[in-house]
Formats: structure tokens, C-alpha cells, sequence
């Protein structure tokens, strides 16, 4: 057979083979944003807070909502502050290690752990503050409870299922109880394997 | 890897590249177009599609000498079953089909990849192991080991709408009839995510080989690469 009809034919079945579609992914944008287009409450609320380092700030657009984000490091810990559009402060996200959280909590959160994963490996963990500003930027300047604020862990895990692995992003309550617990879809590497 | 490594590693790569770009070099420029399919199955399984074609516009040498004239060279068809095996690392085989002039090249592939994802940017390693056959020369065994990254220019990933830069390295090292030789690419390359499930990038893919035992070949194809999720 010539070899321009086996290019055809091959062609052909390329093209035959996109049919089937795949679900909807979460859609969630996140992109750098200039300090001059930051929310006035944001910005007085992170210039209030002394001795950080250089902050990063982020627009992160998902299909309900959209967010303003400062990443920056304060004490030697990465510091994550999230406000709506508006600057109203959503929650402070603070990074921690595994010693860090009381024993009670680690023993509640490794039994969870435990029932959802045949082994499991915690990637990241913070510690997220959210309730009124002046009180979570309280805690965060002094480390200390002036009044209520909530308090959830937020966990990055690496979890190992009978036929896969994934990663999965856990929220646990401030006993250590699970809150929620969502799959993290990695976007498309294709284009950097082939 | 910190600044002063990175400074290094350039100084390196450039003098390594200017040591073999000597006036006996030959070099060819031409186009380098490729579509890229990918699709993805159950249980972790994914198959990617290519079309590579290949036209070479100029040929010469450094010490001047060229002639110009558009020559089409050859056309590449693979198929690549990828098994997700970690969080982070496939492993894939494949069969590549080559039409170059009237000859038919088959290619087998089998390949391993990693794929890191740092803060603000992705690397992958791959490695790759393949067996070329064609109709009147001996088999040729390639090793080849390619680091890959993926920068985003806007945040911390490459979201719909926003560019990238891509830039590979790759060493091919390349047995045939007791012969051996070394290929050396660099493949900067600029990406836009067009949609979740396209992008597209260009850029130049630079080869260099021979360079051990003759005078060095040194290729400058002009890539254009689509990738689709399919």
C-alpha cells in the first residue's frame, strides 16, 4: 500500500478516536495581582503586621467565587490570608508541622486517616484561623486568644486507595473531627511528558 | 538549585555549545509542526497521539557556505500508553511509524516519567529507551534522558489564558552497528493555555550530534506544538 494512504488511514483514525468527552474539572484560576489593585481593608490589614517578609499577592477566581490572597512568611512560617473582594478577612492560614498539633488531635486525625486510605503520607498541614479580623490579627501578631475565633487543620495527604493513588485535601474541625475531604485534580502534565 | 548553581549551569551549557559550533559544523534550519492527543482512559491509564512532520528550509555550514530550498523530510505517527503508577510517575510504551521518502521506520518506545510540581513551577524527568528498525540498516538502541520545565509567567501556575515558558534538555545516547553517538537538545519553547484542554507553544528545538568522532550536526527546527485533551 502506498504510503500516503497509510497516512490517511492513520489520520482518520486520530481523528475517529475524539469522540468520548471527559467531566467538568473544577475550574479555579489563580494569577499574580499588583498592590495598587488590592482592597484597602486587605492592604491595612497585612500592613499591620510587622517583621514579615515580602508578600505575594494572588487573584483566585473559582466558579462561585473569588478571592484576594497575601502569601507571605512571618516567624519563620508561611502565613496565607485570605479576603473576599471586598477586603473582608475569610481565614488566615498558618503552616504547621505534625508536632505542632496537641496529641489528641494528631490521634483523631490519624484515625480518620486510617479508615480512608491503606497508607497515607501528610504532605502539608495549616492551622486556619477565621472570625472577627481584629481578633484573628491578634492571634496572629501575639499567638494569643483574645476571644472566640474558629479554628479547622487543613491537610494536604497523599493517600493510598486499594487500586490508586491520589492526593486529597482534608479539613479537620479543632478536635480533630473530619469536616470535609475534597480530591486535588493536577492539571494536565502531557505537554511536559511527550 | 540556587542562583550561583543556575549561573553555572548556564556557563556550562554555553561553553559546551560553543566549543562544538566550529567553522567545519554543518547545520540545517527548517520546521518542526506537531500535534499532540491525548486521552484519558480508566483506572489510570492514559494514550497520547502525535503527528511530527519535519521540512528543512536551509542547510550549510559556519564558514559560510548555504543553500536555501524548501525539502520535505519526513512524517512521524506514535501511539503511547501511559499507566499512572505513583502520585508523580508514569510509565508508558509506544510504537512510532516514520515516513521518510519511500522508506517505512518502525520505533518501539518505552518510557518513564516524573513529573515534580513545585511552588511556581513543574519538572519532568524522563527517561526513555527505544529500539528504531529500518528496512536497510542495523537496528539502533537509544537512552535518552530529558529534564523538562514548565514556567508560568503570570502566578503560580499556567491557568487558562495565561503563557508559559517551556525549556527542555535532552541527551540521546545512540548505539548502531557498534557505533556510538551523543545528541544533545535545548528546546526553549513559549506556551499559552489556551483552554483547559488546549495549548499551544513555540519556540526552537535545537540539536547538536556527531560531535564526538566528526564534525558537529547542528539542527534549528521551528517548533509549533498543539496539544489537545481529547
Amino acid at each position: 500500500m502506498p504510503n500516503y494512504i497509510i497516512q490517511k488511514c492513520l489520520l482518520f483514525l486520530l481523528v475517529m478516536s475524539s469522540t468520548a468527552l471527559y467531566g467538568q474539572v473544577k475550574y479555579e484560576k489563580e494569577s499574580r495581582m499588583k498592590e495598587k489593585d488590592v482592597p484597602k481593608m486587605a492592604l491595612d490589614f497585612i500592613n499591620s503586621l510587622e517583621g514579615k517578609g515580602k508578600v505575594k499577592w494572588y487573584l483566585e477566581e473559582g466558579l462561585d467565587q473569588t478571592s484576594v490572597e497575601a502569601k507571605f512568611k512571618l516567624n519563620r512560617q508561611k502565613h496565607s490570608i485570605e479576603f473576599d473582594t471586598t477586603g473582608n478577612l475569610e481565614d488566615a492560614e498558618i503552616q504547621l508541622t505534625w508536632k505542632e498539633i496537641s496529641p489528641a488531635v494528631r490521634d483523631s486525625i490519624d484515625f480518620f486517616l486510617g479508615q480512608d486510605c491503606k497508607k497515607y503520607k501528610i504532605r502539608r498541614i495549616q492551622i486556619q484561623y477565621s472570625g472577627e479580623p481584629g481578633i484573628v490579627l491578634q492571634k496572629i501578631k501575639t499567638g494569643e486568644k483574645v476571644s472566640d475565633y474558629a479554628v479547622r487543620y487543613e491537610l494536604i495527604v497523599k493517600c493510598r486507595k486499594e487500586v490508586n493513588v491520589n492526593l486529597y485535601e482534608y479539613l479537620f474541625s479543632e478536635s480533630g473531627q473530619k469536616l470535609s475531604v475534597s480530591q486535588i485534580v493536577f492539571k494536565n502534565s502531557s505537554h511536559l511528558e511527550y | 538549585m540556587n542562583i550561583n548553581k543556575e549561573i553555572l549551569l548556564v556557563l556550562c551549557l554555553a561553553h559546551f555549545f560553543s566549543l562544538r559550533i566550529s567553522a567545519q559544523s554543518t547545520y540545517q534550519l527548517g520546521s518542526l509542526p506537531s500535534i499532540n492527543l491525548n486521552h484519558k482512559l480508566e483506572n489510570d491509564w492514559t494514550v497520547n497521539f502525535k503527528i511530527e512532520s519535519r521540512q528543512v528550509m536551509q542547510r550549510g555550514s559556519f564558514d559560510g557556505k548555504s543553500e536555501k530550498s524548501f525539502d520535505y523530510v519526513l512524517t512521524d505517527y506514535s501511539m503511547i500508553a501511559a499507566k499512572k503508577l505513583g502520585l508523580n510517575s508514569r510509565l508508558s510504551g509506544g510504537y512510532l511509524i516514520r515516513f521518510r521518502e519511500k522508506e517505512i521506520i518502525h520505533r518501539l518506545i518505552q518510557q518513564y516519567t516524573i513529573t515534580q510540581r513545585l511552588t511556581s513551577l513543574r519538572l519532568a524527568h524522563r527517561v526513555v529507551t527505544d529500539q528504531t528498525f529500518f528496512e536497510n540498516e542495523d537496528t539502533e538502541y537509544r537512552l535518552r534522558y530529558r529534564l523538562a520545565t514548565e514556567l508560568p509567567l503570570n502566578g503560580q501556575s499556567a491557568d487558562i489564558g495565561e503563557f508559559y515558558l517551556k525549556i527542555s534538555n535532552e541527551y540521546l545516547n545512540s548505539f548502531q552497528s557498534s557505533e556510538y553517538d551523543l545528541e544533545v537538545r535545548l528546546v526553549p519553547l513559549l506556551g499559552y493555555t489556551a483552554t483547559e484542554k488546549q495549548k499551544v507553544e513555540l519556540g526552537i528545538d535545537y540539536r547538536v550530534n556527531s560531535f564526538l568522532s566528526n564534525n558537529a550536526r547542528n539542527s534549528f527546527w521551528i517548533c509549533l506544538n498543539w496539544f489537545v485533551d481529547i
